[in-house]
């Protein structure tokens, strides 16, 4: 690191010279601070490290030497979502991306060359040049997550949080209430919005539930985490499991789902819904005709031929092998 | 001073409601029509104590969304005709699916009882349902039976009449409590219905949900009370729709829907233990053969054939004496009664038609056994499950598979077999492709014409007939769909429901309900009908025959007695065989006259330019008039017109080949046969089972098909040199 920031500093002084920069020594002090911080640092933080090394300088100048710096490609200027911009040391030729947690604040850099090659297709395959780029993530670290309770109450969850319904800390009546509007323990829910007045609004499936202040602090729900599941030392099956969602004929004999949606028309959608084919009910598909059409389904208990078109239009999740 | 209870049974299909029905009533049933729709009603009664109980049996179904005329009917029935309690028959080993519509029913806010049918099943299935709490909950009375074993029958009734007595002392229903939002519309639809003073009989709950779900025919009752307050509610109503929709992205309907099947989970939680002793599912390993994927299609094939021996072979026995009893009737009349126009009417046309009818009784009555058995034991559902693919291609049901193979045997209990199937679409479409099936009466015509005209390939040219038939079939209900039923098909959904052992009681009593129907048309239009073509055959009485015939015979027997007396004995045989043979000769001829001049030859010959272009001459004309009559007669007629008298084949193809008819006019003949008009019975059942419309359009539309596929064939023969 230090041959590189004396390498940096050499560089320095030739180009500014070359520009013929004014102050210019008390611009390289500003640059021999910068170097000295690592990671993120704001105009703030560079002050504070002159005043550590006894230089007293005014913050607009430090302010116009930060920008020269970027300019020149000695920093990297970063403005995350509602935050003091912030510099970083710029290694040419040394590319990195960040992830920014909303909670803490902390910045972690990462490198993935996958990712890179992926963007340089991407853009490519748009016909599109690309001349530079940015990446940023934004979420909570692992720190914080560590530090937060598993289970947390579903009002003070944040907007686009994705979260299972663990449990229902409420009477019985409370509780058929929730799940006679179709929530039920074990979905996978997206925070659509949270606040006004305390109404947390969730999207299930395609599904949108409004649940008042009183509600959603009685609903109890766990941070879902999809990477997790992708993880490719998880089983193949339940990874298929979660993520996908396919259509009730595309599952195969001997394998049980979970209804995520019924769609299709109306006459044929109510009447499936009557028939207790509805959101949340396990499906198993016992076997398909000798002539492939239809097929023959057990649901909450009993047996049910649906045509392979009715079949189509709902929509299934968690499908995995069970045995029966 | 006795009392009078009327009870609605209601309950999802395969329920077990029809053996308790059976169970209360015995045979002391009346089944009839539901007025104006082709459902059927079941009424029986009992007498209990002091009480006269009136069951009336409401069509299975799983909901009372107006859908289905079986809905309709039992929602009606229950709002309008106001019995004194509902019923309603739950299988305890489907609780869950089976609640949805028994909170239906208790919203319909009428006295109910909940009967737990199968509880055996249940128990063995290690389900446990806690009946006091689901009584409890429900606010209602809830008994245990097994249908199957009698048991439990007299709790219920003695339930039901307490029920009825409790609600008489002032006891009210319970609602239903659904989620803030829908009760918060439900409550809004409420006040405005009764602000504006509008007078629904109780029920007030009830309607109001069914007009948030915007249910046509509550509208329409609102419309028709008061079209300017309705007006006002309809609004509200819509505007709280709009408020769900908004709210769930969803219908109101669709949202009470997961809405009632969240109440009926907390019920299930509340009152069911689930035992996990696992047992084997015997209906399952008994799938496990009969839907395989290789067993499955040839098994049904076999079941089809046992059933059509059984009821063929079976049948022919008790055919026969049926036959013979009416020849014998024949003959004792015909010896006693004095020669007059009554005789002929009563030998000819009363007897001969009835008869004619009549004689496919036990056929019916095996037919209608075996597939009472393919019903009850749930192998129904199977059969359907396995034809809907190939079903399906022509638009129909899987379910409409048995009738249109019954329609080979006989198209009559074919139409009636019908009733199996739920939407009345799918009926009357499957009732106006069966004809096409050809029956076992146009089998003799077919020997006759291919066996005189194509000699070896006549069994080819007979299989091509069968085929061609399936065809039009397919392409006529591809057709008929596209035009008169256009739009949604109906679900498939259907449930398959466990097998069941069959009581014979309720075998019995299936087939014996829809046999008596078949025998009471006999009694009606088809007498009737009888009588009008013996009219139309016998009539006019006065024909001058071109020559005189009488003179002729009395010449011949004339002659013969003087020949008969010059000759030795050895020779009297031979001629008097010949002298027979010689009478019947001028017999037929003058038969054959006779019936050219009556009313159905003039018909006949009237049609002769209608026949031309397809090659059929006028004796084959009227031939298949009269066919209409009873197919078989086509063969009897044309053995009269060319001069041979009935009933021989051989003699019969010869006269055909003299007369001048070709082999490509007899293809086209058969075509015609094949599609035509079917027989007057299958046109009265048609008529009954739908209506004169559908009977009509049938009488039309098959002979411009048969018309139009017999000039195709001809005009194309001739073309081609076949002529």
């Amino acid at each position: 690191m230090i041959n590189t920031h004396e390498k940096e500093k050499k560089q320095f002084k030739r180009l500014f010279q070359q520009q013929g920069v004014d102050q210019f020594d008390l611009r390289f002090q500003i640059l021999e601070a910068f170097l000295k911080l690592e990671h993120h640092v704001t105009v703030d933080d560079v002050l504070t490290q002159l005043n550590k090394d006894k230089i007293k300088l005014d913050k607009g100048f430090v302010l116009n030497s930060m920008e020269l710096l970027s300019r020149f490609g000695f920093a990297s200027k970063m403005e995350f979502d509602d935050k003091e911009t912030q510099y970083e040391h710029r290694h040419l030729g040394l590319h990195h991306d960040h992830m920014v947690c909303t909670k803490c604040g902390n910045i972690v850099e990462f490198k993935d060359e996958a990712l890179e090659k992926q963007q340089l297709k991407l853009a490519d395959a748009y016909g599109f040049l690309m001349l530079q780029h940015k990446m940023e993530i934004y979420g909570i670290c692992s720190r914080c997550m560590k530090n937060r309770d598993i289970l947390v109450s579903l009002h003070k969850a944040k907007p686009g949080e994705k979260l299972i319904v663990k449990e229902f800390e409420a009477g019985k009546n409370m509780q058929l209430r929730i799940s006679s509007m179709g929530l039920r323990i074990g979905d996978l829910i997206e925070i659509v919005s949270n606040g006004f007045g305390g109404q947390v609004v969730i999207a299930i499936g395609e599904n949108r539930l409004v649940l008042g202040k009183g509600m959603a602090e009685k609903i109890r729900v766990q941070p879902f985490n999809e990477a997790a599941v992708e993880d490719p030392a998880t089983e193949q099956e339940s990874k298929h499991s979660v993520l996908s969602t396919i259509m009730l004929s595309q599952m195969k004999t001997g394998q049980e789902g979970i209804i995520r949606k019924v769609s299709g028309e109306g006459l044929l959608r109510r009447r499936l819904l009557e028939m207790g084919i509805n959101r949340g009910s396990k499906i198993y598909v016992e076997k398909y005709a000798p002539l492939k059409d239809p097929i023959e389904l057990v649901i909450k208990g009993y047996h049910i031929s649906l045509r392979i078109e009715e079949a189509a239009t709902i929509i299934v999740e968690n499908v995995k092998y069970k045995k029966r | 001073m006795r009392k009078k209870i009327t009870i609605a049974l209601a309950g999802n299909p395969n329920c077990g409601k029809t053996t308790i029905f059976n169970n209360l009533t015995g045979a002391r049933q009346k089944v009839g029509n539901w007025p104006g729709v082709t459902v059927e009603k079941k009424e029986g009664r009992l007498k209990y104590k002091e009480y006269d109980l009136n069951i009336v049996d409401l069509p299975g179904t799983y909901s009372l969304t107006p859908f289905s005329i079986e809905e309709i009917t039992a929602r009606d029935f229950i709002l309008n005709e106001n019995p004194d309690i509902v019923i309603n028959i739950i299988d305890a080993s489907s609780l869950e699916r089976s609640l949805f519509l028994a909170i239906q029913i208790m919203e319909l806010g009428r006295p109910a009882l909940f009967v737990l049918n199968m509880a055996d099943v249940a128990e063995a299935k290690g389900i446990r349902i806690d009946e006091k709490k689901l009584s409890q909950l429900l606010g209602l009375p809830v008994v245990f039976t097994i249908g199957n074993k009698n048991r439990g029958i007299d709790g219920l009734v003695k339930e039901a009449i307490e029920e009825v007595n409790r609600f008489d002392k002032g006891k009210e229903s319970r609602d239903v409590k659904y989620s803030k939002e829908i009760e918060r519309c439900i409550s809004r639809v409420k006040t405005r219905i009764l602000e504006n003073n509008i007078n629904i009989d109780g029920a007030l709950r009830w309607n109001a949900i069914k007009l948030l779900e915007d249910d046509k025919i509550v509208k329409n009752r609102f419309q028709n009370l008061s079209s300017k307050a309705s007006k006002d509610i309809f609004q509200t109503a819509k505007e709280c729709r709009k408020r769900v929709y908004d709210l769930f992205e969803d219908d109101f309907e669709i949202v009470l829907t997961d809405d009632r099947y969240g109440v009926i989970a907390g019920i299930i939680k509340e009152t069911v233990t689930n035992l996990a002793i696992k047992r084997i599912d015997i209906s399952r390993n008994i799938d496990l053969v009969l839907t395989n994927r290789f067993l499955g299609i040839p098994v049904f094939i076999f079941f089809i054939w046992a059933m059509f021996q059984l009821s063929f072979n079976l049948g022919a026995y008790p055919m026969e004496w049926i036959d013979m009893s009416i020849s014998a009737v024949c003959g004792i009349l015909d010896k006693n009664l004095p020669a007059s126009m009554l005789k002929d009417l009563l030998l000819d046309g009363v007897i001969a038609g009835i008869g004619s009818v009549i004689i496919f009784l036990p056929n019916i009555l095996i037919l209608f056994f075996c597939i009472a058995l393919f019903e009850d034991t749930g192998y129904m559902a199977r059969a359907a499950f396995l034809m809907d693919r190939v079903m399906h291609t022509s638009g129909l049901h899987g379910k409409s598979f048995i009738p249109m193979l019954m329609g080979f045997g006989c198209s009559v209990p074919a139409i009636m077999a019908t009733k199996t199937l739920e939407s009345p679409k799918d009926r009357i479409l499957t009732i106006l492709m069966t004809p096409f099936m050809s029956c076992s009466a146009k089998l003799p015509v077919y020997i006759v014409l291919a066996g005189s005209f194509f000699a070896q390939k006549a069994g080819t040219v007979i299989f091509v007939l069968y085929f061609t038939g399936i065809v039009i079939a397919i392409l006529s209900g591809r057709l008929l769909r596209a035009v008169f039923f256009k739009g949604q098909e109906a679900p498939f959904i259907m449930e398959l429901p466990p097998y069941r052992m069959p009581m014979l009681k309720s075998l019995l009593i299936h087939m014996w309900d829809r046999s008596k129907m078949f025998l009471k048309k006999m009694g009606g239009v088809i007498l009737v009908g009888s009588i009008i073509i013996w009219a139309l055959s016998s009539f006019p009485k006065s024909i001058s025959y071109s020559v005189d015939f009488d003179k002729q015979l009395n010449e011949i027997k004339y002659d013969f007695s003087q020949i008969i007396a010059e000759a030795s004995d050895d020779k009297t045989e031979e001629l008097t065989m010949q002298f027979n043979l010689e009478i019947k000769n001028i017999e037929n001829r003058k038969e054959l006259e006779r019936v050219s001049k009556s009313y159905i030859g003039q018909i006949g010959k009237a049609l002769e330019p209608f026949f031309a272009p397809i090659g059929i001459g006028w004796q084959a004309s009227v031939a298949l008039v009269t066919g209409f009559v009873a197919k078989e007669v086509v063969v009897s007629t044309m053995g009269v017109l060319y001069g041979v008298g009935s009933d021989e084949g051989n003699t019969l193809g010869k006269a055909l080949k003299e007369s001048g008819m070709t082999a490509l006019s007899a293809l086209s003949m058969m075509i015609f046969v094949l599609l035509y008009v079917p027989c007057f019975a299958t046109v009265v059942t048609i008529y009954r089972e739908t209506s004169a419309k559908w009977a009509g359009f049938n009488l039309i539309y098959t002979t411009m098909v048969a018309w139009g596929a017999s000039f195709l064939v001809y005009q194309t023969g001739v073309i081609l040199g076949a002529g």
